[in-house]
């Protein structure tokens, strides 16, 4: 008997399990069914998943009260506690999670490469593979669109922007020298090696208030946070060699690169426009070391430059050519912290020096400049939830840069300046909803050199009209100290800042494997120093007046969908900007700003050959320059200037890779300008001297090896 | 003495029964996987996870559908969300064990799906963790058949453009092969798959 009640018993008991029916529909927010989510009561096995209309239901055998999780990749998971006796025909409405990729982003002035970045226009290799860049990653920005090429300065030239008004950032902190060592017309590189960095943001307007003393644009660079594995790297090239390694541990990792750059070879091979007494070499180094917390990760990066040349220039103004022997030291020092706190603060601080020292020697002239500069950081932020985010710092330049120019005859002088920047600036970003994202920022800003105090609001909106695409609209107003050439006599003349503000208006379209971006802006300058002298003296007449503008239209396309292993990416930028800044007696479009610009490059994989092959057109239309004989003030118009590069990398083996490109296939001869005499000749004209590239080809050969332990440990076994 | 027995005899029963309900479970989850309903296969080792949360299978398996289904997965917008549910399936099994050699075999696998779906962009830097992921499954167990096959796969797979001498890894494929024969899983649940795909690929090299 007492066997049979605990049968009845156990019979109950397994009824009981299965007793309860749990019924509904999941919808999103909208009122759409959502079909696929995954529906159960936490810490049992009971639960289904929601048909094609929505609907589930299902049979539970836990009792009283219960919690009912309710999940699908791109919702945020829902939980609430429900009685499961009474829990039928009910609706749950998921919430979009905002984190997903899907999300909106603000788009406007904004060009990323790198893994984390949602749409990448330029991806990390890209760098490296682009025609004509040579490892140079100002080189490959310049083939996209908002930038201007001056085939004779090297620079970032944006949106009708002097190169003076981009900033350069690593990890968040400013570089104050990011360009080597260069004279008159001669191009010069950045110093940065692609390799180190894992993601770069160009911003080419309308930017963050985390941001200031830039008028046009900055570059951002981000180091890795940690390398791949074990490795050496060793590069023989026709113009030097390279060395470089990195060592991980368990929580740190260190990476130290070397390079030797000799043209020596290279010059002796190619033609060359200029007469060199010593090549062009350069020594330099860098290093980055990361430590991992388990709350944040501390990086270290240093670098070091040594460089030199010493050539012969033909100069209108002279009978012989003049003489420039240059020899610059650059030390580069950052260090940052990055880590997380409490419940969602996001810590971010860090200090950076820059050391440059500059000896040239021009003619029979010796101008020796140091510079030293430096900055302080500290950025606090918090997510207060997936809508709602809110990031406040502060900011401290300080810069010393001190010049001695001596003739060796009559004059010999310093100038200089000291300068200080304290900035503070707090910034919101608002997420209504997966399709309406704002930011607004404010950034404050006083400088003791200039006196003066400047506050800059910045706001941008994104809206999201599809699903692969969106608008974009930003504004800011952005203010610069004057460049070095001018604030050095800060003792003869109060300076103020020169200013900006940026419109864009931002179209992007994505879907995988292409995107198109279109960019209108409309940039608005003021404030900008005039002088009244031929040349910048400490004794001509300063003042604060120039003005001017630049409008245009970017286009971007990127597609590798049309044919397989075939990347391919056209950039088209079309300017027009007129200035009354410098000298300049009236507003004028100044010499390094072309109307058109075109660039098409594409890249092609030959699985058969193991190689891929590149090409790069970069096309300009003529830039203006100043004609003396003509009366009308910048008149001139050069030809047009286009470069076809070429280049091909050959996989040996997985490690070993030959790479080969040219630089101007064609040999077309470009003429980026005139300089004309100071003084008329015997007839009355101005005789003028073309700019012309500093040879018409650049050829490069290098073969690189990486030897990396883990894939040699495999190697090993294997044999 | 009566209700001594059955006393014993339910808690056996209940036991059982609980056993049955996880085997059950996973059966019925190995079901919709075969039938190609991996979102409820998912759906289903997901909740056996939520569940049960002494075994490492269920999760191990949610990583491994979402993962595996990254290859066949035509539009590319999912890829991602995929890859991210795997990989947090994962992370929650790494927590409690470190040493687990299939965990790992599987964590090579979700960073292939990131060089499958863009190679360009991911191929670099995944690769290096691809084979450490293999490196760190034959560090712990050098007889793991599934470690032993991906990481010779993965390098024949890429062999083609990297050039690399596919003879010994070749080799490698056979070698495990061999260990598939000896391999004994745990338990019936326990990660079996892989020498089929090894056959295939040992068919290949010949």
């Amino acid at each position: 008997m007492k066997t049979r009640i605990t049968f009845i018993l156990l019979l109950l008991s397994t009824f009981t399990f299965a007793q309860n029916i749990i019924s509904g529909k999941v919808l999103d927010q909208k009122g759409k069914p959502v079909a696929g989510a995954n529906i159960y009561i936490d810490g049992t096995y009971d639960g289904a998943t929601s048909s094609e209309t929505g609907d589930f239901s299902f049979e539970t055998s836990s009792t009283g009260n219960q919690f009912l999780v309710v999940s699908f990749l791109l919702f945020e998971t829902f939980k609430k506690e429900i009685d499961v006796t009474n829990f039928k025909d009910q609706t749950v409405k998921l919430r979009e999670n905002v984190n997903a990729l899907d999300a909106v982003v603000i788009t406007a002035g904004t060009l990323e490469s790198g893994d984390k970045a949602r749409v990448s226009v330029l991806k990390p290799l890209d760098i490296v593979t682009t025609a004509g860049s040579a490892g140079n990653i100002v080189a490959a920005l310049q083939t996209l669109p908002g930038t201007q090429s001056v085939g004779e300065d090297g620079r970032l030239f944006v949106r009708g922007g002097e190169a003076s008004e981009t900033q350069t950032f690593v990890d968040g902190i400013r570089v104050a020298q990011p360009y080597g060592a260069t004279t008159n017309n001669l191009p010069t590189r950045s110093r940065f090696s692609p390799f180190l960095f894992s993601g770069i943001a160009f911003s080419t307007g309308g930017y963050s208030a985390e941001y200031g003393e830039a008028l046009s644009s900055v570059l951002l660079l981000n180091t890795q946070d940690e390398p791949d594995h074990n490795k050496t790297d060793i590069g023989l090239m026709t113009v030097g060699l390279s060395l470089g390694n990195t060592q991980k541990w368990t929580k740190s990792s260190l990476s130290v690169n070397m390079a030797y750059i000799n043209l020596a070879p290279y010059q002796a091979v190619i033609p060359q426009n200029v007469d060199w007494n010593n090549p062009y070499q350069s020594l330099g180094g860098e290093t980055v070391y990361r430590y991992n917390f388990t709350n944040g990760i501390f990086k270290l990066y240093a670098a070091f430059d040594s460089e030199k040349f010493d050539l012969n220039q033909k100069n209108i103004n002279f009978e012989n050519p003049v003489r420039t022997d240059l020899n610059n030291n650059n030390f580069y020092l950052n260090s940052s912290y990055k880590g997380t706190f409490g419940t969602g603060w996001q810590l971010t601080t860090g200090i950076s020096y820059g050391y440059s020292k500059n000896k040239t020697k021009y003619d029979i002239n010796d101008i020796n400049a140091d510079e030293n500069a430096a900055q302080l950081k500290l950025k606090l932020g918090k997510k207060f939830s997936n809508y709602f985010k809110l990031s406040f710092g502060t900011d401290y330049f300080i810069t010393k840069y001190n010049e001695n120019f001596n003739d060796n005859i009559s004059i010999n002088v310093d100038n200089g300046y000291d300068s200080n920047i304290f900035a503070a600036y707090t910034e919101a970003d608002i997420l209504f909803s997966k399709k309406l994202a704002m930011k607004v920022g404010l950034r404050y800003s006083n400088n003791s050199l200039l006196d003066e105090n400047n506050i800059a609001p910045r706001a941008s909106l994104a809206y999201k009209v599809s699903k692969s695409s969106q608008f974009s609209f930003a504004y800011g107003d952005f203010s610069q100290t004057p460049v070095v050439d001018y604030i050095k006599y800060s003792k003869y003349h109060q300076f103020e800042s020169e200013k900006a503000q940026h419109y864009i208006l931002n179209y992007q379209f994505t879907q995988p494997g292409q995107t198109f971006r279109a960019e209108a802006y409309y940039k608005d300058y003021s404030n900008l120093v005039q002088y009244n002298t031929r040349d910048i003296q400490y004794n001509s007449v300063f003042n604060n007046n120039g003005k001017g503008y630049a409008k245009g239209l970017d286009l971007f396309w990127r597609d590798s969908n049309l044919y397989k292993n075939l990347e391919y990416w056209i950039s088209y930028s079309y300017i027009d900007s007129e200035r009354q800044y410098k000298n300049f007696p009236t507003m004028a479009t100044p010499s390094f700003i072309a109307n058109h610009t075109l660039s098409v490059v594409t890249k092609y994989f030959i699985t058969d050959w193991k190689s891929q092959i590149g090409f790069t057109n970069s096309y300009s239309s003529g830039r203006p320059y100043n004609d003396p004989n003509q009366t009308q003030f910048m008149n001139g118009k050069t030809k047009s200037y286009n470069s076809l590069s070429f280049n091909w990398a050959y996989l040996l083996t997985t490690q070993k890779i030959l790479y080969f490109s040219v630089s101007n296939i064609l040999g077309t001869q470009n003429i980026f300008g005139y300089d004309y005499a100071k003084l008329p000749d015997p007839n009355g004209v101005y005789q003028r001297q073309a700019i012309t590239p500093t040879a018409d080809r650049f050829f490069f050969v290098g073969f690189f090896w990486t030897i990396s332990q883990n894939k040699n440990e495999n190697q090993l076994k294997n044999l | 003495m009566k209700k001594i027995i059955t006393l014993i005899a339910l808690f056996v029963v209940v036991i059982s029964s609980a056993q049955t309900q996880f085997e059950q479970g996973m059966t019925k989850a190995f079901g919709l996987w075969k039938e190609g309903k991996n979102a409820e296969a998912s759906a289903l080792f997901e909740r056996i996870a939520a569940a049960d949360k002494t075994s490492w299978l269920p999760n191990y398996y949610v990583a491994m559908v979402n993962a595996t289904a990254v290859f066949s997965e035509k539009d590319k917008t999912k890829i991602d969300a995929l890859l991210t549910k795997a990989q947090d399936a994962l992370d929650v099994e790494f927590i409690k064990d470190q040493n687990n050699a299939e965990l790992y075999v599987l964590q090579a696998l979700i960073y292939t799906g990131y060089v499958v779906a863009d190679p360009m962009t991911n191929g670099m830097k995944y690769s290096a963790k691809v084979m450490e992921a293999y490196a760190k499954a034959k560090a712990i167990d050098p007889n793991n058949p599934r470690a032993v096959f991906g990481e010779a796969d993965y390098q024949i797979g890429g062999a083609k453009w990297t050039g690399v001498d596919t003879k010994p890894l070749c080799a490698q494929v056979d070698k495990a092969i061999e260990l598939f024969a000896t391999f004994k899983p745990e338990t019936p649940f326990s990660p079996k798959w892989g020498l089929d795909r090894a056959l295939e690929v040992q068919k290949n090299c010949k």
